[in-house]
């Protein structure tokens, strides 16, 4: 037997063998305490949008980027929504969770149990995880569905 | 003993249990897991068990009792103990003995009614401790228990880092639940302060995995394996110490949820004190298998993105644009905390990272859950259990209408999830109807080191499932669900993708649970490049480069190879609309 494949065997045989000295090392892991949520926007304002992403015949994504509103991690996107733009009466809303990271916000809502081929009205806001609202100001648009 | 005689000795040794694997596998013949038999559970309907499931059971259960003997080898290496201190503490050993006696605990199949599951039966190490059979995650999903071929409905998690979850809690001011163990959080940790250790209490007596009818089978296994001795050192002499009735081992080689039982969770008829101590050791059982999970020989933040939070490793152009990917446009950090960067960062492509690590031992995940909005796999085991098998059990008497709430489900206290603890959390289950806890991404793409190709064809790749049902079955398809799941979806089932579609490539069936979809992802806007580009930075997060990640060597089985990442396990593809119509004839 030569020397190097010695030297493979007698390793492979100390890993096998060692786990229960690598167990006993000390866990290099520290607990984070759970992050109080973000500072809030001072200004919050949408960047893009709101716009219709994508619509069927019975439901429809709406999409806009706002900055980042900070506050809670969780957060939801918020459509008001009606056929009469004067009259928004429905409410729809996604889970988000924001990306402390990131300076922007991208919101999509799904809304469901539309009508087909009927146009809705709406606006657009965002709240925290606890229901607070971001208060953002949001033009009425409006989408058909198909 | 000289030094020429260490390095032939070890030859021996390893020559000797390689064939001793090798003979044990030419002892069970592979049958067709189809043919009939009393013993055997089989409601289902062709394609849903695959052909070479009777081999695949049997090839994991010689690597099971590889490892256990490398275990009893470990334990048997011990120092001899010396008990200091009040409370007293096994000092030197104490960490090593309770670590090994989790890891004796987990590679036992004696613990099962049939002795022939072992926790890690469906948790191998080369799987970063989930699912170690190809042909199962690719078609039934659940892994067959004790009485073969009763399974559950959803996929093995990882024990990689899931002692780091905290017990499950409200958070109030976020209005979502983080911690627990297990998809459905269930395993909240509530006593235990473990949610890894609960977790380890609930498959034993789970009728559809280990199905022990009572958790004093398992004291009484215990009190009768090999290891007795160790757990004694540990947990205390005299933690046996029960009159256990003389039908004892009837009762517990005989499958939960039998008939006999009259619905008795407690068949084994133990005095009040007896059944206190029955359940502190079981308690230890929890304590055990944590330990383990929690020690370097499981979770031990080895992997290349360790070294790189170290300074001691560069990430190559694609995992860095990976990672930038990560972060930025793909958002997966939002949940997946990958610790670096508490101010802003830049997210464009080839922008510095100016922010430094905040947490040099990320577990990338924020404990949470929700609802990706998967659809339902119609492969998954349970929807075709729904007539009794010989003992009288029926797994899933609804059969196809099952839907898994998930969250909701455990919150409400539901068929096939466990009590609520908590009568506060009921008030939110319907906003949490369809919510899956949020693993870690770590290990994800951990494979047998001869499968070179990693998860995703063309290989050699190890194949893997992916989510609470399966439904993925490569990164590759992980990542462009995530990146395209609101772009193609249509309102189909599984096996019903329009013409001209392909299903996971621009076609993804309905969302099982349409409620609660989580819509940070969906429609990310990621090219087919950065799509890669995140699944090569996905494998930075595979332990073992520092430091050789133990018994991931133990993996005796085949890689498979071709095809491609997109359509990996689309052959498998069943029609939901004639599956169900096959369950509701039965």
């Amino acid at each position: 037997m030569n020397g190097f494949l010695v030297r493979v065997v007698v390793t492979a045989a100390a890993m096998m063998l060692c786990s229960t000295s690598m167990a006993a090392q000390t866990n290099p892991y520290t607990a984070t305490a759970e992050l109080p949520p973000a500072t809030k926007a001072a200004h919050l304002h949408i960047t893009k949008g709101p716009a219709l992403e994508l619509a069927n015949s019975n439901s429809a994504i709406i999409r806009w980027t706002s900055n980042n509103p900070g506050g809670t991690d969780e957060h939801f996107g918020v459509v008001t929504y009606g056929t009469d733009p004067k009259n928004l009466n429905e409410i729809a809303k996604s889970h988000i969770r924001l990306n402390r990271n990131h300076p922007y916000t991208v919101f999509r809502v799904r809304v469901d149990g539309l009508q087909p081929r009927t146009t809705y009205y709406y606006t657009v806001d965002s709240m925290e995880g606890n229901g607070a609202r971001d208060r953002v100001k949001s033009p009425v648009r409006y989408f058909t569905t198909r | 003993m000289n030094r020429r005689t260490l390095p032939i000795i070890s030859v021996v040794v390893l020559c000797t249990m390689a064939l001793c694997m090798s003979l044990a596998g030419r002892k069970v013949s592979a049958q067709d897991a189809s043919a009939p038999s009393p013993s055997i559970y089989n409601p289902y309907p062709p394609g849903i068990l695959p052909p070479d499931l009777n081999s695949e059971l049997a090839r994991v259960l010689r690597e099971v009792d590889f490892i256990e003997s490398e275990a009893i080898g470990q334990w048997h290496a011990l120092k001899p103990p010396v008990l200091m201190g009040n409370p007293p503490i096994l000092q030197g050993t104490g960490v090593a003995s309770v670590e090994i006696l989790g890891k004796l605990m987990n590679f036992d199949k004696n613990i099962s009614p049939n002795k022939n599951r072992a926790c890690s039966s469906c948790h191998m190490p080369y799987a970063a401790f989930s699912g170690p059979i190809p042909s199962v995650n690719l078609t039934m999903i659940a892994y067959p228990g004790s009485l073969p071929f009763r399974a559950g409905k959803r996929t093995a998690q990882r024990y990689t880092y899931s002692s780091y979850f905290p017990p499950l809690q409200y958070n109030a001011t976020q209005g979502l639940f983080f911690g627990g163990n297990f998809w459905d959080s269930r395993a909240t940790g509530y006593l235990t302060r473990s949610p890894a250790g609960e977790q380890s209490q609930f498959p034993p007596v789970d009728p559809l995995e280990m199905g022990n009818p009572d958790t004093a089978c398992i004291t009484y296994k215990l009190s009768l394996a090999a290891y007795r001795p160790l757990f004694e050192e540990v947990w205390g002499k005299g933690s046996f110490a029960i009159s256990f009735p003389s039908n004892t081992a009837s009762i517990c080689a005989t499958p939960g949820g039998a008939a006999v039982f009259g619905g008795s969770a407690t068949p084994v008829a133990l005095s009040p004190d007896d059944r206190t101590k029955s359940n502190n050791v079981y308690l230890h059982w929890a304590q055990s298998l944590s330990a383990y999970e929690h020690g370097l020989s499981l979770s031990p933040f080895t992997s290349k993105f360790d070294a790189f939070l170290a300074g001691k490793y560069t990430l190559t152009a694609a995992e860095s644009a990976g990672y930038n990917l990560f972060r930025g446009k793909g958002n997966c950090n939002s949940c997946h905390l990958d610790g670096r960067s508490t101010a802003p960062a830049p997210t464009a492509l080839g922008a510095v990272d100016t922010g430094v690590a905040a947490d040099t031992t990320p577990v990338f995940t924020c404990f949470g859950s929700a609802n990706l909005g998967l659809p339902k796999n119609p492969r998954v085991a349970l929807l075709y259990e729904s007539t009794p098998d010989s003992f009288g059990f029926t797994p899933n008497p609804g059969g196809f209408t099952y839907t898994d709430f998930g969250l909701g489900t455990f919150l409400r206290g539901g068929f096939g999830s466990a009590p609520n603890p908590n009568s506060s959390w009921t008030q939110f289950a319907p906003t949490t109807d369809g919510q899956m806890e949020t693993m870690t991404v770590r290990d994800v793409a951990m494979v047998p080191p001869q499968c070179t190709g990693g998860t995703d064809a063309p290989g050699p790749y190890f194949q893997k499932e992916f989510f609470h049902n399966g439904y993925i079955k490569s990164l590759k398809q992980m990542v462009h669900f995530y990146n395209t799941r609101d772009v193609f979806r249509f309102e189909v089932e599984s096996g019903h993708c329009p013409a001209g579609t392909v299903e996971k490539v621009n076609c993804w069936p309905a969302a099982e649970v349409p409620q609660n979809q989580d819509m940070t992802v969906g429609n990310l806007g990621l090219t087919d490049t950065e799509e890669n580009q995140i699944v090569t930075f996905m494998k930075t997060l595979t332990d073992g480069f520092t430091t050789p990640y133990p018994d991931i060597n133990t993996y005796t089985g085949t890689c498979m190879t071709g095809g491609n990442a997109s359509t990996q396990g689309n052959s498998t593809l069943l029609s939901a609309e004639e599956l169900r119509a096959g369950a509701g004839a039965r």
